[in-house]
């Protein structure tokens, strides 16, 4: 057992840190939240590709890196941190991993190098009006017609569909509402029929509404097997549970340092306002959440890294991860007084975040189901 | 980053588990976590049978260097730990071994190992702990208890409180003022150890909201103990006590009680019926349920975090605090739970009536101790703020 990282990981963490803190200050985040058109910088994505980040996990042979998912989480935390908004988690847990696992050789070989060199940008469309996150939540209908499918149907919360070039469909083929006859497109984002508008969220976030109008798609776009689609969907919400747990670690880390600074400067009652032990406890509860957030995540990680099943413990970080930060930011913006809640300020950028990190791959109660089945409540 | 036991280890936890698992066995009726190997005859003799069951194994001096009797690693104490935290079994004096030994190893001199390790190892010996004062809990360093130098002896006068077992223990480890005139309270303060049948030691009890005798205020009426018997310095008693942070901290047994518990708590929803449908499917239990199990996880792995550190000569005295503030408050909430979910059976003491019998009624009153024992909960919390996050101390 060894609970620490490798001196290389601690070397990718700064390199990292220095790179955001540079490319990507404060101001650049509010702009890029507010870029109604875009919301991501493409070059700042393009100096991403070149140190190799968005090729992170794939296979050398492919053009990538070949690092691990563990390695991936570090890169994860730091954007929590610093906060980067843009594509890269949903291109690399929503279309590069599904194509590793799935993939054809050809579509393999036709996609993931141009991920990695940055020129492709990828999504996910699984969620629909239902808000379901399990399989019965899929209505989306793909009919097969000779060399093609037809889909027809809405998603929405579709991350950066707006950039999008790929976009990874989750579509009901047969019949029934459970995991059996679900189908996983590859379509390209620009296929006559697609409409695409950014819903305004919390986290500004740029989760966008998908409607596929007679949508036609090649049947060599299809993702695995048809039919058998829905472990690929699994995969991604397990990936992207903990890929959200870990920019959530970062965002915890940034808003105790935060408060702690604040608490150090503000000046009230001719002291510090960290000198009055009331709020001295909020702050070691805040660091104490965060703390204890860490290594239920890092556990989480390491497993996946490691192949090993991890579907109990990934439900359980997200789960308290969820709601720990969402707890550590509204007493981050609290600390902070009427300051906090301004657009000017920075706090509130996290607060906003934590909402949206919650939801994203499955909310605390989804979680918690899962947990409480895993952990051998009959249902 | 690596959270895998080597095959050893396994090995070895799981014996620690097996001889436990037996141990748990013979445990009396009623026998609910540390405070009741004090209360009864029946819970004080199973706390001595595990301690010499244990002692025979060597269990009693893990991580001590062989040439005081020890063997293996501070990772085979914590696997020790969880086992009994498990099987919620005594026999591992928290005095003795868990405070003391440490203590002594990493301060005494070479004559007070020798004297007093012996003991603790073959569980001869049990330990009380007289520190707190009426005056003087949270503020250990108010303490007013004076040992004032006569000759080769201290002669001591004073009243310690909360001293748990003192009214079993065979000797205690006392914190007491030699310096009555040092210009700051934390100085002239010395650790010393005596024999508690030593003349002019009274001890009373304090009987608990549940009418327990775990807990005891003891008088110390020209207490006379030999100079001798000092760890450490004279006068560097504060420095003695702050040592005690390097006994094992991670609170693996804490938690892995706990993790009992949430396994017996999901076979009891499995296999109770309320209105007609088992509690196991009813969508608030099942939620509240999962929350407990992910704040135990998440407790957990910090935990190994620490144990993993401290196995390294590492310290990690802000996670160790943060450990201790959320396994404390979770057992609490996980007592207000089952209480709960029990309904008007969450009133029941131990009794052919109470359910899991009367485990977690126990536990809805037992719970402070976590909570206030070995720094409050809000000490620690201003531990983590002065010391972990550097915010202004109080004046």
């Amino acid at each position: 057992m060894n609970i620490a990282f490798t001196e290389e990981q601690e070397m990718l963490r700064k390199a990292a840190r220095d790179f955001l803190t540079a490319e990507c200050p404060k101001k650049k985040v509010k702009e890029l939240e507010e870029d109604e058109k875009k919301g991501y910088s493409p070059e700042i994505w393009k100096k991403m590709s070149d140190l190799g980040w968005q090729g992170m996990v794939i296979p050398e042979k492919y053009g990538g890196q070949g690092m691990s998912y563990q390695d991936f989480t570090i890169l994860l935390e730091e954007m929590g941190r610093n906060i980067l908004p843009g594509p890269f988690i949903c291109t690399v847990i929503e279309g590069v991993y599904p194509i590793m696992d799935a993939g054809t050789e050809e579509q393999k070989k036709e996609l993931l190098s141009k991920i990695a060199n940055g020129e492709l940008i990828c999504t996910m469309a699984q969620l629909e009006p239902n808000g379901l996150f399990d399989a019965s939540g899929i209505t989306l209908k793909a009919t097969h017609k000779g060399d093609h499918y037809v889909l027809e149907g809405t998603k929405v919360f579709v991350e950066m569909a707006n950039v999008a070039d790929y976009m990874l469909c989750v579509a009901r083929t047969g019949k029934g509402t459970a995991g059996d006859g679900i189908t996983v497109f590859i379509v390209d984002a620009k296929s006559h029929g697609i409409h695409v508008e950014v819903m305004p969220t919390i986290g500004m976030d740029k989760l966008c509404e998908v409607q596929f109008k007679n949508v036609v798609v090649p049947s060599k776009n299809v993702l695995g097997k048809p039919d058998t689609g829905w472990h690929i969907v699994e995969n991604v919400m397990r990936r992207g549970a903990i890929a959200k747990c870990a920019e959530s670690i970062g965002g915890m880390q940034a808003a105790v340092d935060m408060t702690v600074a604040y608490s150090k400067e503000r000046v009230q009652y001719d002291r510090p306002i960290g000198a009055f032990q009331a709020l001295q406890h909020i702050m070691a509860d805040m660091w104490t959440a965060m703390q204890t957030s860490r290594y239920i995540v890092y556990q989480a990680a390491w497993m996946e890294s490691e192949g090993l099943p991890c579907t109990k413990e990934v439900a359980m970080a997200k789960a308290y991860v969820n709601e720990k930060y969402k707890w550590v930011t509204e007493k981050g913006v609290l600390l902070h007084g009427a300051i906090g809640t301004s657009r000017e300020h920075d706090i509130p950028l996290y607060y906003r975040r934590a909402k949206s990190a919650d939801i994203r791959y499955g909310g605390t109660d989804f979680q918690r189901e899962i947990v409480a089945n895993k952990i051998g409540l009959v249902s | 980053m690596d959270f895998k036991l080597t095959d050893e280890q396994v090995k070895l936890r799981k014996e620690f588990f097996d001889v436990c698992k037996e141990l748990e066995q013979k445990k009396p009726q009623g026998y609910v976590g540390l405070e009741s190997n004090y209360d009864t005859d029946e819970g004080w003799k199973y706390h001595l049978y595990c301690a010499k069951e244990f002692a025979r194994r060597g269990w009693l001096a893990l991580d001590w260097p062989s040439q005081y009797g020890g063997k293996g690693t501070m990772m085979d104490r914590v696997f020790f730990a969880e086992a009994r935290g498990y099987y919620d079994i005594g026999g591992a004096d928290v005095f003795g071994v868990e405070m003391l030994a440490p203590t002594l190893l990493g301060a005494g001199n070479e004559d007070i190992k020798r004297r007093f390790l012996t003991g603790i190892a073959s569980a001869d010996v049990m330990w009380c702990e007289l520190w707190s004062e009426p005056n003087a809990g949270s503020d250990l360093a108010s303490l007013t208890t004076t040992a004032i130098r006569k000759g080769d002896e201290y002669v001591l006068n004073g009243q310690k409180t909360w001293s748990t077992g003192a009214h079993r223990a065979h000797w205690a480890f006392a914190v007491v003022r030699t310096n009555p005139n040092a210009e700051k309270k934390h100085q002239g303060l010395t650790f010393l150890l005596f024999d508690m049948k030593t003349p002019g030691i009274t001890v009373k009890p304090l009987y608990y909201m549940d009418d327990g005798h775990y807990y005891n205020e003891v008088f110390l009426d020209d207490v006379r103990v030999p100079v001798k018997n000092v760890v450490g310095e004279e006068g560097k008693g504060w420095q003695v006590t702050q040592m005690l942070a390097g006994f094992e901290r991670s609170n693996l047994g804490a938690i892995m009680c706990m993790q009992r518990q949430l396994e017996d708590i999901v076979k009891y929803c499995n296999e109770t019926k309320e209105g007609g449908e088992l509690l196991a499917k009813n969508p608030l239990v099942r939620n509240r349920i999962a929350q407990v199990a992910c704040d135990l996880e998440s407790a957990r792995c910090l935990a190994y975090r620490i144990a993993d550190a401290q196995s390294k000569n590492e310290m990690a005295p802000f996670d160790a605090s943060a450990v201790k503030i959320t396994s404390g408050e979770l057992q609490a909430r996980v007592a207000h739970m089952v209480t709960d979910l029990v309904g008007p059976y969450g009133q029941v003491k131990i009794s052919r009536w109470a359910k899991f019998n009367g485990f977690f009624e126990t536990w809805y009153q037992h719970h402070f101790r976590l909570n206030i024992a070995m720094g409050t909960n809000e000490i620690q919390r201003n531990i983590i703020a002065w010391n972990g996050l550097s915010l202004s101390r109080m004046k």
